[in-house]
């Protein structure tokens, strides 16, 4: 018995090898879409590569999604492997709005459309669409519910910037002071970068507290900064300190709900992958999107009073 | 000879024959993995084995392989380099920085060429490996650490010349006279990528010296017993140095297609690049314990980790298995290297007693 299976495993081995073959011919023949994120174990990208990929699969195409990690090197033999896999168009939430146009321009010359989500590249004309969140007008509105939330007293607050060399940090906080420092009662008495993360967000946060006791108020470029904000501030045994965020992750949302932040801004993310894959059908159908190619969707408030309405990333009432 | 005898001794062959067979199956792990998995990849994949594909491919291994030909040194003269994508990262940057911003000299803003910013970026790098070699053979640094160092310094560094953006439009202008940079990563040669013909004249060239030149078996040797080499006579230092000279010269090179490639300057790429180079350094069959190895190994095993790469992501396998799957490979190629070297101490007596009763 036991010679006999040792005799048959290589064949086997070989069945299981060829089996997905059979599968595959029949998959072929309807068009790839490759969709390209930042990463898959962020809940945002993730929801926005679900997204994205469950509308695809819908509208009967092939899908494949991968990861670029930020790297644009990465990203780059990503984008290589998709031309030479002859996927019939793109979706990407690229790395770099700098280092991303040599590949978007290879992808465009390979007679791919691409279509960018959630960020944008400096260019224009390569692309056939770029839809991207408002981070101005959602930076404004969050900055007008901390400022709210300071009240008439207003006070000193920190700022936690995300990673310096990303366009949305520098967007996010343009919009928060277009907002903050028309106000003469509010005082910003520190900014630092902790680069999104939320650990880097924890320390800075202690650090910070420690230096200036009469803060009364945190602003963070992401949620994750203001989850990392609101555990310090938990730490330090403080209360009422002011935390706001953005992009509506489901843990910031739990943590407004918790009262542990005031607001964060909703990035509809889940709207702009749905949003580019129906135009990437539409282009694939008819030769056009129909819409020009720079698309600004708006962010959506969250507070107490209406986060039971968000889920996801995306608005379900 | 009694038949009893003959009898053993033809079982005796048999055998020795078939433990000559696995030892060569064990040698050659590295070719086979590398047939088994393109032939696996052709089959699940229709477009996998397409020239085009192959083009693109061998592209993206010419990086890999570019900088495990440069360790290669390193680690068989019993060192590691840990710095080489950190000194990638800071070779692109520097080529970014005098294309894009120029230089200021008494207020006056000059443009090199696209050829004198890839010699500053070099000379730049090399500097890095001489500190490295400096610190490891003079300062008495161990290897590790040293370049562990330099792999924060580098890094630092090229945060630094842009303040951490990128310096975009690396393609120059015309008008500044510093155009052509990007033909280092863009450009083809008889119908392959720059960056391939980069790789396999390198490969020529550090296959040569390795195996054919008295400096290259003196790396062997350092690897093999230190103290052994110094005392032949073997200069230490100087051989040392240049393993490191060549590992950042090799590492330079791969920050300068990479940007061409981008047409971009990050500060943040190559970072972790050196656990790739190392990947394909010991899936090649070199120890990291020096004395042991090939330059021919380590390409490869660049070849091996590309064509997994590329493949995987081809079939659409998710990224947490890429990377489960990879680490896998990995580990079995050192685990396999163990075997090899157990099976061939236990049955090299009898190896040997049957050549010589072959040979009466």
């Amino acid at each position: 018995m036991n010679r006999r299976l040792a005799r048959a495993w290589p064949a086997l081995l070989w069945a299981m090898l060829l089996a997905p073959v059979g599968c595959r011919r029949e998959a072929n023949r309807r068009p790839l879409i490759v969709i390209i994120i930042p990463s898959q174990d962020n809940p945002f990208f993730k929801a926005e590569g679900d997204a994205a990929a469950a509308k695809a699969l819908a509208l009967g195409y092939r899908v494949r999604v991968d990861a670029h990690d930020d790297d644009a090197y990465h990203q780059d033999n990503l984008i290589d492997a998709a031309i030479a896999s002859n996927a019939a168009a793109i979706i990407l939430d690229n790395a770099g709005a700098d280092a991303s146009i040599a590949a978007v321009r290879r992808v465009t010359r390979a007679g791919i459309p691409c279509f960018l989500i959630d960020r944008a590249i400096e260019a224009d004309g390569i692309a056939k669409a770029q839809i991207i969140a408002d981070n101005d007008q959602g930076a404004r509105i969050v900055a007008a519910e901390f400022a709210k939330a300071l009240g008439a007293q207003g006070g000193k607050y920190a700022e936690l910037l995300g990673r310096e060399s990303d366009t949305n940090a520098q967007v996010r906080t343009g919009g928060f002071h277009a907002v903050l420092d028309r106000d003469p009662r509010l005082h910003r008495v520190v900014a630092q970068s902790a680069n999104w993360s939320q650990s880097e967000a924890f320390e800075k946060t202690e650090t910070i507290l420690e230096a200036n006791p009469g803060i009364r108020g945190i602003l963070a470029g992401n949620d994750t900064m203001a989850l990392g904000a609101a555990a310090a501030v938990k730490s330090a045994g403080r209360s009422g300190i002011v935390i706001a965020g953005f992009d509506g992750s489901p843990d910031a949302i739990a943590a407004i709900r918790r009262g542990e932040i005031r607001a964060t801004a909703l990035q509809p993310a889940v709207l702009i992958a749905r949003l580019a894959v129906s135009e990437t059908d539409r282009f694939l159908k008819t030769g056009s999107t129909g819409k020009p190619e720079r698309q600004v969707i708006p962010c959506e408030l969250v507070t107490e009073a209406n986060a039971a309405d968000f889920q996801n990333f995306e608005k379900v009432r | 000879m009694t038949p009893v005898a003959t009898a053993r001794q033809g079982k005796r062959s048999l055998r020795a024959s078939g433990v000559r067979f696995v030892l060569f199956l064990l040698r050659a792990r590295a070719i086979l993995v590398l047939v088994l998995l393109v032939l696996m990849f052709s089959l699940l994949a229709p477009e996998f084995l397409t020239a085009n594909n192959l083009a693109i491919l061998t592209k993206h291994v010419s990086i890999t392989a570019i900088l495990a030909i440069g360790t290669t040194f390193v680690i068989l003269a019993g060192g590691i380099d840990l710095s080489v994508g950190s000194v990638a990262g800071l070779g692109g940057m520097i080529a970014g920085l005098l294309i894009t911003q120029g230089m200021v000299i008494n207020g006056v803003t000059h443009y090199p060429s696209a050829f004198a910013a890839v010699l500053a970026a070099l000379a730049t790098c090399l500097a890095v490996g001489l500190l490295n070699g400096w610190m490891v053979a003079k300062a008495g640094v161990a290897p590790f650490i040293a370049t562990l160092g330099t792999l924060y310094v580098a890094r630092g560094a090229a945060l630094l010349v842009s303040n951490g953006k990128t310096f975009p439009n690396l393609a120059g202008q015309a008008a500044r006279a510093n155009t052509g940079f990007t033909a280092l990563g863009q450009s083809f040669f008889a119908g392959l990528p720059l960056p391939v013909w980069m790789m396999l004249a390198l490969y020529a060239i550090a296959a040569f010296i390795a195996d054919r030149t008295p400096l290259g078996r003196q790396v062997y040797a350092i690897g093999g017993n230190e103290r052994a080499a110094r005392l032949a006579g073997i200069r230490i230092t100087r051989v040392k140095l240049f393993t490191y000279l060549v590992s950042a010269f090799c590492a330079a090179l791969v920050g300068l297609i990479i940007a061409a490639q981008l047409e971009a300057a990050h500060p943040a790429t190559g970072e972790s690049f050196e656990l790739n180079a190392i990947a394909a350094v010991v899936l090649g069959g070199t120890s990291l314990m020096g004395g042991r190895g090939s330059v021919t190994g380590s390409l490869i095993g660049a070849f091996v980790i590309g064509v997994l790469a590329d493949g995987l992501v081809m079939l659409g396998v998710s990224e947490f298995w890429q990377m489960v799957i990879k680490g896998t490979v990995i580990v079995l190629a050192v685990a396999i290297d163990q075997l090899q070297s157990r099976i061939q101490a236990r049955f090299l007596p009898m190896l040997l007693e049957e050549q010589t009763t072959e040979g009466a």
